[in-house]
């Protein structure tokens, strides 16, 4: 019995996504959403040791902003769960400390973004530690989550089954996600999710696609989208695997 | 113990018999620095 | 991934799967059902609010003389071909 998936995008950039699925029963979408919240390992902050922290916060908190940093996460199979990536900082005031000036020891570890602020100093305030990154997975905190954001919606198919009768007044038809119109897929928000504007004049049914998810995956940075989707994929399969050869013992 | 006094900021040695006062100033409010020590924090 | 059997008849089959959550038990009971000679299917996280019991129990009942272990092995291994032709669909698309 071998599952029959179509996939097609509906909109694509580096971080977030809208693609289509079709053959994908709910059960699975879900299994597949949550895989992607919770399951996909990846680096962040997890100890702290300050050298310097004359800031007006205390150390623990300036942890807890720095574990919070998304931080780019390597190939698979080029770290393991217990290796350490080691970061540093060193910002004197009057400044503010970004994300940006966190200086990674390895090229495939950095902070997604520079511009994610930590801490604001005063004069004579300065911010001096160095940190270790570990792999994690979103089921044990938050900071190793890759996916933000991430849900699906049915496909609705949409027909226009006739005209308004000529004096009535039409009526506002608010739809969210993608439509499907004839085998062509729009994103609700290209008519301002409302079908009167797409269909004016127009009496139109909407019905939700047999097992047809739209996904919409949004990632902190850490991974792009099509890694954290074949991860969680990956992560899946090899529980799949590991049960069936448990299984067979 | 090494304190900081809060009126002419000048470090402080306290030793057991001299009670708190600032040898300097006078002054009886005296500050704790923070230890020079490096911190460790895990990530809650 | 440890398994340790609870229950054991020649029709039915409980086991507990330790370190698995819903993510992949509610997969893996969705496709133990689309099985044709799995009658009943089930999980529970939280047996009974069973005293520190949390390891989910996933529950089977076959029909026709089909060990509920075989139906387990097979329905594991349609999860994995799941997964991959997911995978392989996605990767054609991206």
């Amino acid at each position: 019995m071998s599952e029959e998936y179509d996939v097609e995008f509906v909109e694509r950039e580096e971080r977030e996504a809208r693609f289509l699925v079709r053959g994908i029963s709910p059960g699975f979408a879900n299994g597949i959403r949550r895989a992607m919240v919770a399951d996909v390992p990846t680096m962040a902050i997890d100890t702290v040791r300050f050298i310097e922290n004359s800031s007006v916060m205390f150390d623990e908190q300036l942890a807890l902003r720095l574990g919070l940093v998304p931080l780019t996460t390597p190939p698979e199979g080029e770290f393991g769960e217990d290796d350490t990536v080691t970061l540093s900082i060193d910002v004197e005031g009057p400044a503010t400390a970004y994300s940006g000036d966190l200086v990674s020891e390895d090229d495939l570890v950095q902070p997604a973004d520079e511009n994610v602020p930590i801490i604001e100093l005063k004069e004579d305030q300065r911010l001096e530690a160095e940190a270790d990154a570990v792999l994690d997975r979103g089921k044990d905190h938050a900071k190793h989550q890759g996916g933000v954001a991430i849900g699906y919606r049915h496909l609705q198919r949409v027909e226009v089954v006739g005209d308004l009768p000529e004096f009535e007044e039409q009526e506002s038809r608010i739809v969210r996600g993608v439509i499907e119109d004839d085998g062509e897929l729009v994103p609700t928000s290209e008519f301002d999710h409302d079908l009167s504007n797409r269909y004016p004049g127009k009496e139109v049914e909407v019905e939700d696609v047999p097992n047809a998810f739209v996904f919409h995956v949004e990632t902190d940075g850490s991974l792009d989208v099509e890694e954290l989707v074949t991860r969680a994929a990956d992560s899946i399969e090899s529980r799949a695997t590991e049960l069936e050869e448990a299984v067979q013992l | 113990m090494s304190y900081k006094c809060s009126r002419c900021k000048r470090d402080v040695q306290l030793d057991e018999y001299g009670g708190v006062r600032c040898p300097y100033c006078g002054h009886r409010v005296l500050l704790k620095e923070r230890s020079r020590d490096v911190k460790e924090v895990d990530v809650q | 991934m440890e398994l340790r059997v609870t229950e054991r008849t020649d029709d039915e089959l409980s086991i507990e799967i330790a370190g698995e959550d819903h993510t992949f038990m509610n997969v893996l009971k969705g496709t133990l059902l689309e099985h044709e000679d799995v009658s009943a299917a089930t999980y529970d996280v939280n047996p009974e609010q069973s005293g520190g019991q949390t390891e989910p129990i996933l529950t089977i009942k076959t029909e026709d003389d089909v060990d509920p272990i075989d139906a387990l092995e097979e329905a594991a291994g349609d999860v994995r071909d799941k997964a991959v032709s997911f995978r392989e669909a996605f990767e054609a698309a991206a």
